[in-house]
């Protein structure tokens, strides 16, 4: 049969980089195009296939950072350098990084929801006025977070703040959930700031409500989605929402057209 | 009136109840499977009132007693039951005179496949069909079918409980592992059904043939299979010295074995009942008592062959309360 | 071309035609029902004309042929991934009118619902050559002609009207026809529809926000019980859900395949780590109903659903589609007139 989608190539992992206990980045090797926000479905054949966003993009390779939650994850963390994960994708439309050369943006993002606006976060961080950039990460724990050596290096360029849900006794850190430091972002004209979403449904819920409140028009405001995924391909139908495929149409939306989303 | 003198035995063969009530009788109707017909109920009501008291006691076997007759309209009674005789299909040794014998209880069923969901068979036909080959006998003998294994019909107080089972199909291309038969079959029954590799498998052995997978699969790759199947429990009963539940003899026994090995006990008792017995009744389980259960298990077995599935016990024991013993 | 063949005739039409085709049509299976000596009728390969079920509604849909509830995909071995097999003969598939616009919808989500095509769809769609079977009365909860899918006049390889003992038969297949004319009598056929039917629906042109918030939904949290049925016998329901294993037995080969996926049902939503949407079924029903009346018209330009009613026919908890659709128009005239 030719040209069938459903069928993945051989992708070998470069290099793995651990987080924490759960959470490893797979350096995968890969040559095509690709934009931050996309998503591979990877794959472990008899054990299945899960979709992965892009977590980071560089010359002849893509980060996938995965979290070790069930069958298909939890034979990939089984796997070591030098072996080989099957992958179709990229998936999805991607963030279109044009958009955010220009002016502030605010990237809010929660856990694992820090993965697909990594490479977004890169990209900011590398830009002229990285200085009018701000970046709100928030996670579980201290013990829960993702990219250390990242964060290290994006606090040197744009306006990090990093926080946790709840720390230890003594952790010298912010605590406490991202939508605590929206309001006190020193945005210069919020008519025309950006603002990136991403996390779990109910952070980018109230993230939302406090960025509206700030002043941040809908247009001015880009989700990303997670939903079950099947194919990628808009066929399986898990991923719907309203006439919206998030597979296909997403798994970025602006807001404008995302708040009428019902689920 | 003249005096009355009356063949106390004869009149309760004949189906009329001893009534504390002096010079009084009950007309005692017979149901197989507790189905009658309207007509029929409409007799009922006719004899209620014309020689009773207009009132209908429904009884514990899903028959019928017209109390209030005077033991003198015993004759008419009988004249005027004999349309309900017909219209059920009774056995009966001489029209008019009413039913032959009464030892062999009426034989009781639950509304089965005919109206319940859960029913694996047509109780009611099963019953009937019981009915017309042990009908009439005088031997206290009490047969109940049951749909399925709910026994809502409590079969295990009674000699023979037939409790109805299918034994389900599963078509595996047609499974979709929306796990609906593993969760009823948890949550409902015995928890016999569980997922490997998308799949579900059935453990034969856990099974008890209820049919509660068939009734909750969305997509039919569960079916009932073309065969019934009945679970034949043995001699429960009540009473005043062991009452106790039936115990489980034959999984996946047929229609077929179970009407044979009915009848063949007829000719067991006959052999081995107590001849001193109260008004040669005794039950089943006594007997069995005193010639052990190979010997009972030797005479109702002649000639039945079970279907290759059928898995019989080798040995039965029974429980409850011997209150006729100091360790009872 | 029409034609009309005796019942011995169409027999002998139907074993011609096996030479060429696979015949797939509704069957109905004894006793295969939910509830004890109840039938069922389902789809599968005939090898004669007598096991057809012409005269009543099938209780599923022909997708059994073009998305089987259970399909293999891949088989998996320690070196390589192969495509599972299809046998390549081709089909006739038999169905109603409402089936055949059943397929416009399938067509449309996995051909042509994102770049890439449903391969595995397509090659059995290839394969498919429909049989219009003639709907001479409505059956009950058929809602077709408000759905506008009450007639076929094209898409079909020849129809079947089971007139008194004969077969009439349109036939716009010329190979076909040559099997007919060879067994029957020549005369022009119009396949049998309904114009009417006992159930009505009035289906909203635009569905209000506010229609995805309204109350009625509620009462479904506890009337539905998830169990998927409405959507297993739907002919346009198309969902489906991976399945990767390996054989117990050689762990070291297995396969990839997929299965019928509900929306009512559990699990459908959840996403790794425990993450669901729609947890009430209520809402379940919301994304279903407004789905066939209402989202797919706004990707696609035409209603998902073709008034087949087989969801009310087989719904276990006595719920009512069409009474929904027709409480989401109420609500929709509601809602526009608190916009005025």
């Amino acid at each position: 049969m030719m040209d069938n989608p459903y069928i993945p190539f051989s992708s070998e992992i470069l290099d793995i980089i651990r987080h924490t206990e759960k959470e490893y980045t797979f350096r995968m090797a890969f040559d095509g195009e690709v934009r931050p926000g996309q998503f591979f479905e990877v794959s472990i054949p008899k054990y299945g296939e899960a979709p992965i966003s892009v977590s980071g993009i560089g010359p002849g390779y893509v980060d996938l950072t995965i979290r070790r939650v069930g069958r298909v994850t939890g034979e990939v963390f089984e796997r070591r350098e030098g072996a080989a994960l099957l992958l179709r994708g990229p998936y999805g439309n991607g963030f279109e990084l044009s958009q955010y050369a220009q002016g502030e943006t605010v990237v809010v993002a929660g856990g694992t929801g820090v993965s697909p606006v990594r490479g977004v976060i890169e990209a900011l961080s590398l830009m002229p006025n990285a200085k009018d950039k701000y970046v709100v990460a928030g996670f579980r724990s201290p013990d829960d977070m993702l990219f250390r050596d990242d964060l290290a290096r994006w606090a040197e360029r744009v306006n990090l703040t990093l926080t946790v849900d709840g720390a230890p006794e003594g952790y010298t850190g912010n605590v406490g959930l991202v939508t605590k430091y929206i309001e006190g972002l020193p945005i210069k004209d919020v008519k025309t700031a950006k603002a990136i979403v991403v996390g779990p449904p109910p952070m980018m819920k109230f993230t939302i409500i406090e960025l509206q409140k700030k002043g941040f028009a809908d247009e001015n405001i880009t989700v990303s989605h997670e939903r079950k995924m099947c194919c990628g391909l808009g066929k399986c139908g898990h991923c719907r929402v309203n006439d919206k495929y998030i597979c296909l149409d997403g798994p970025v939306f602006n807001y404008a057209e995302a708040r009428d989303f019902v689920d | 009136m003249g005096n009355l003198d009356v063949n106390v035995g004869k009149l309760k063969k004949n189906a009329f109840r001893y009534s504390k009530v002096r010079g009084e009788t009950a007309s005692r109707i017979r149901i197989p499977g507790g189905v009658i017909d309207a007509g029929s109920m409409q007799k009922v009501v006719e004899i209620a009132e014309k020689y009773g008291e207009g009132v209908i006691n429904i009884t514990n076997r899903q028959g019928i007693e017209i109390p209030g007759i005077r033991l003198e309209d015993m004759e008419e009674v009988n004249a005027e039951v004999q349309a309900i005789i017909d219209a059920l299909h009774i056995n009966q040794t001489e029209p008019g005179k009413g039913y032959p014998s009464s030892g062999t209880r009426n034989v009781i069923a639950c509304p089965g496949a005919r109206l319940c969901p859960f029913g694996c068979y047509d109780t009611t036909a099963f019953a009937q069909k019981m009915e017309d080959a042990i009908f009439p006998n005088d031997r206290h003998v009490k047969i109940a079918f049951t749909g399925c294994s709910n026994d809502c019909a409590k079969v295990r107080l009674a000699d023979f409980g037939v409790i109805g089972m299918t034994e389900p199909q599963y078509d595996k291309d047609r499974c979709v592992a929306c796990e609906a038969c593993i969760n009823y079959c948890k949550r409902r029954s015995v928890g016999a059904l569980s997922l490997v590799n998308g799949k579900v498998v059935r453990d034969k052995a856990k099974c008890i043939g209820c049919g509660v997978c068939v009734a909750y699969c969305p997509t039919r790759a569960w079916t009932r299979s073309e065969n019934h199947y009945f679970r034949l429990v043995l001699l429960g009963r009540t009473g005043k010295k062991n009452p106790r539940l039936a115990e489980d003899f034959i999984k996946w026994a047929d229609e077929e074995s179970i009407l044979k090995m009915v009848k063949n006990c007829y000719a067991y008792i006959e052999e081995y009942i107590d001849p001193n017995a109260v008004e040669h009744k005794e039950h089943i389980g006594y007997i069995v008592d005193r010639t052990g259960f190979e010997e009972f298990k030797k005479w109702i077995f002649k000639d039945v062959s079970l279907p290759p599935i059928a898995e019989v016990k080798e040995r039965v024991y029974w429980g409850g309360n011997h209150y006729d013993r100091y360790d009872g | 071309m029409g034609y009309i063949v005796s019942r011995e005739g169409f027999a002998e039409v139907i074993a011609a035609l096996r030479d060429k085709y696979r015949i797939i049509a509704p069957i109905r299976k004894k006793g295969g029902g939910r509830f004890t000596d109840v039938d069922v009728i389902l789809y599968g390969e005939v090898t004669d004309a007598a096991e057809i079920e012409l005269d009543a509604k099938s209780d599923y849909a022909p997708k059994e042929f073009l998305t089987p509830l259970s399909e293999t995909l891949f088989y998996f071995t320690e070196q390589e991934v192969k495509e599972a097999d299809l046998e390549p003969k081709p089909v006739l598939l038999f169905g109603r009118s409402c089936d055949l616009h059943a397929l416009e919808r399938l067509d449309a989500i996995y051909l042509r619902n994102g770049k890439a095509k449903d391969i595995f769809y397509e090659r059995r769609r290839k394969l498919v050559n429909f049989v219009l079977i003639g709907c001479d009365k409505s059956f009950k909860n058929c809602f077709c002609a408000d759905m506008g899918t009450n007639r076929a006049t094209e898409g079909y390889a020849f129809s079947v009207d089971r007139v008194g003992d004969e077969i009439h038969a349109d036939v716009p297949d010329a190979e076909i026809a040559k099997i007919f004319a060879a067994r029957g009598r020549e005369e022009a056929v119009t396949p049998r529809y309904v114009t009417e039917n006992e159930v009505h629906v009035t289906v909203p042109e635009t569905i209000p926000a506010a229609v995805l918030k309204s109350p009625l939904w509620d009462e479904y949290d506890t009337r539905c019980i998830n169990c998927g049925r409405c959507n297993f016998v739907c002919p346009t329901c198309s969902c489906y859900t991976m399945q990767d294993v390996f054989y117990t037995d050689n762990g070291k080969v297995g396969e990839r395949r997929r299965v019928a996926a509900s929306c009512m049902v559990d699990g459908y939503t959840n996403v790794a780590g425990g993450g669901q949407y729609r947890r009430k079924n209520g809402e379940r029903m919301r994304f279903k109903v407004l789905h066939k009346i209402g989202d797919f018209k706004k990707r696609f330009g035409f209603q998902m659903c073709v008034g087949c009613g087989r969801c009310d026919d087989v719904c276990p908890e006595y719920i009512s589609y069409t009474n929904i659709i027709n409480k989401v128009s109420a609500a929709a005239q509601d809602a526009g007139k608190e916009a005025e």
